[in-house]
């Protein structure tokens, strides 16, 4: 089933659920055999992942089982020891030129936001544009503008982080992001530092992505977003990727023990 | 003579000989400041590289000029490394004693900025494609430098203070003209309530000067904000209210 894709419909009405399901040759992402390891701990053991342009995949499993580090690895903010990562074809072989390349084609959004501090949300949006892009100011204003309008806080626009709710934090975080194009999205636990009362926000902001076509990698324990936006659950524990599934099947019928148990824990 | 006579403190106050002392000492701090922050800086980013070559060899340094009291240094400097060939002028020897010692304590405040800037931070703007150089300049340094203020401004108190010490290899200084005056008058108490004097409007004008640095630096949050409220309408209410 990962071998299902949708159609990249970037900004397009298309919605993902609906478009018609289409073998790729090149994925968005592919790893083979990756080993990730910090001194004795061995964080990715062995993780073989394809991911389709446009396929919206959630990454669940018990804290330490190297989800997060598997979506650092994908856009090199942590350097896998040994096999292959692709992304969008380019191979992560720790070629400048290569690293350059996929990080251009990868957004990340971060649990604790990483918004810069002494930057106004404009500004935070407009710095990659601009010296990466050489992007003249006017034109990543407006930039900037549009996708602030699409999170829905435009008129936070002049405001400083630190004076936004975590809420509007991390969806400034999602706007600078989609600022640079991005052709996939990556997202490290986007709502585990909110409050209660701002996770919806902030899901919702994630649904319209998904609901554009975007390819979307998510590190999250809202079961309830991968019941209804992931194609794919991918359960990881220990490092490894223990099962992977569509959500429907995932949630009712667990394959694994490990899954099993994890699904009795988190889902009251 | 025993008793405190306020015109002739006064009147070395205002004594020109021990003004232009007085310029030597603002010009050797700013040197020094400028000097040490510039070496400074090189040895704490050779202390944060992953060479253990440079890393090693700049906590060697930081280690060896924190470790042993300036007025040695100074003393080696001047009159120890002519005993090698080495000679400079007595300035020069005041101000690279001065700079070598500084550096090391800046060093020390500069790696402690960047290191409080949090690893996500770098991870943002790694994730934006952002280039060492723009991330170093825009991101790292702005909030690095911010933090560093308050520990930067102690060591330029300290070392304002520390010039006196270039009296010992006669740099004629605030604190060697004012002895060369006592030893001239002999109205010790006069002479020094003179320089302490100056000391202390220098050292008071120093601190105000580091006070506008971190408001104008620190403004992103607080001062910035007000402005920007002032300016929106909706906010206009609440700003009112506060004044």
């Amino acid at each position: 089933m990962s071998e299902i894709s949708m159609n990249t419909a970037m900004e397009s009405g298309v919605e993902g659920a609906a478009a018609q399901p289409q073998l790729r040759g090149v994925h968005a992402v592919r790893m083979e055999a990756v080993y990730k390891h910090y001194g004795d701990f061995t964080a990715l053991n062995e993780v073989d992942l394809k991911v389709a342009k446009g396929e919206k995949i959630v990454i669940c499993g018990p804290s330490g089982s190297g989800k997060s580090t598997l979506i650092r690895c994908i856009n090199h903010i942590e350097k896998h020891d040994e096999g292959l990562i692709y992304v969008n074809g380019t191979e992560l072989d720790r070629q400048r030129t290569n690293i350059d390349a996929v990080r251009r084609d990868t957004g990340m959004v971060f649990q604790s936001f990483n918004l810069f501090p002494h930057m106004t949300t404009l500004e935070n949006c407009i710095l990659a544009p601009m010296t990466v892009n050489g992007m003249a100011k006017a034109e990543a204003k407006e930039l900037a503008m549009h996708f602030l309008t699409k999170v829905r806080i435009p008129d936070q626009a002049e405001k400083f982080p630190g004076q936004l709710s975590g809420g509007q934090q991390q969806r400034v975080a999602i706007a600078r992001a989609l600022c640079m194009r991005p052709k996939i999205m990556l997202f490290d636990e986007p709502t585990s530092a909110l409050d209660p009362e701002m996770v919806k926000e902030v899901l919702e902001t994630m649904k319209k992505l998904a609901e554009e076509g975007m390819t979307m990698l998510c590190v999250t324990h809202e079961m309830g977003f991968a019941r209804e936006v992931a194609d794919r659950i991918v359960f990881m524990n220990e490092g490894k990727v223990v099962e992977q599934a569509v959500p429907e099947e995932f949630f009712s019928h667990p394959k694994s023990e490990r899954a099993r148990a994890f699904l009795d824990q988190i889902i009251h | 003579m025993s008793h405190f006579s306020p015109t002739a403190a006064v009147n070395y106050f205002f004594n020109y000989f021990l003004m232009k002392g007085v310029l030597v000492t603002i010009g050797l701090t700013v040197a020094a400041v400028i000097g040490g922050l510039i070496l400074g800086m090189g040895i704490a980013l050779m202390r944060m590289s992953s060479s253990p070559v440079l890393s090693g060899a700049s906590r060697f340094y930081i280690w060896f000029f924190r470790g042993t009291p300036l007025l040695i240094q100074l003393v080696v400097i001047y009159s120890g490394l002519p005993q090698l060939g080495i000679k400079f002028s007595v300035i020069t020897c005041a101000l690279v004693g001065l700079i070598l010692n500084e550096a090391a304590y800046l060093a020390e405040i500069v790696r402690s900025g960047f290191m409080a800037v949090s690893a996500g931070q770098r991870e943002a703007a790694w994730a934006l494609s952002l280039s060492p150089w723009t991330t170093f300049r825009r991101v790292t340094l702005p909030q690095a430098f911010r933090l560093m203020i308050p520990p930067l401004g102690n060591s330029i108190n300290s070392l304002l203070k520390a010039t006196s010490l270039a009296s010992v290899i006669s740099v004629e200084e605030l604190m060697r003209r004012s002895d060369m005056l006592m030893q001239e008058h002999f109205q010790i108490l006069e002479v020094y309530a003179a320089a302490t004097a100056y000391y202390l409007i220098l050292t008071s004008v120093w601190d105000a000067v580091q006070r506008r640095l971190e408001k104008h630096f620190g403004r992103s949050s607080a001062a910035k904000s007000r402005r920007v409220a002032a300016r929106a309408p909706v906010a206009q209410a609440s700003v009112e209210a506060r004044a």
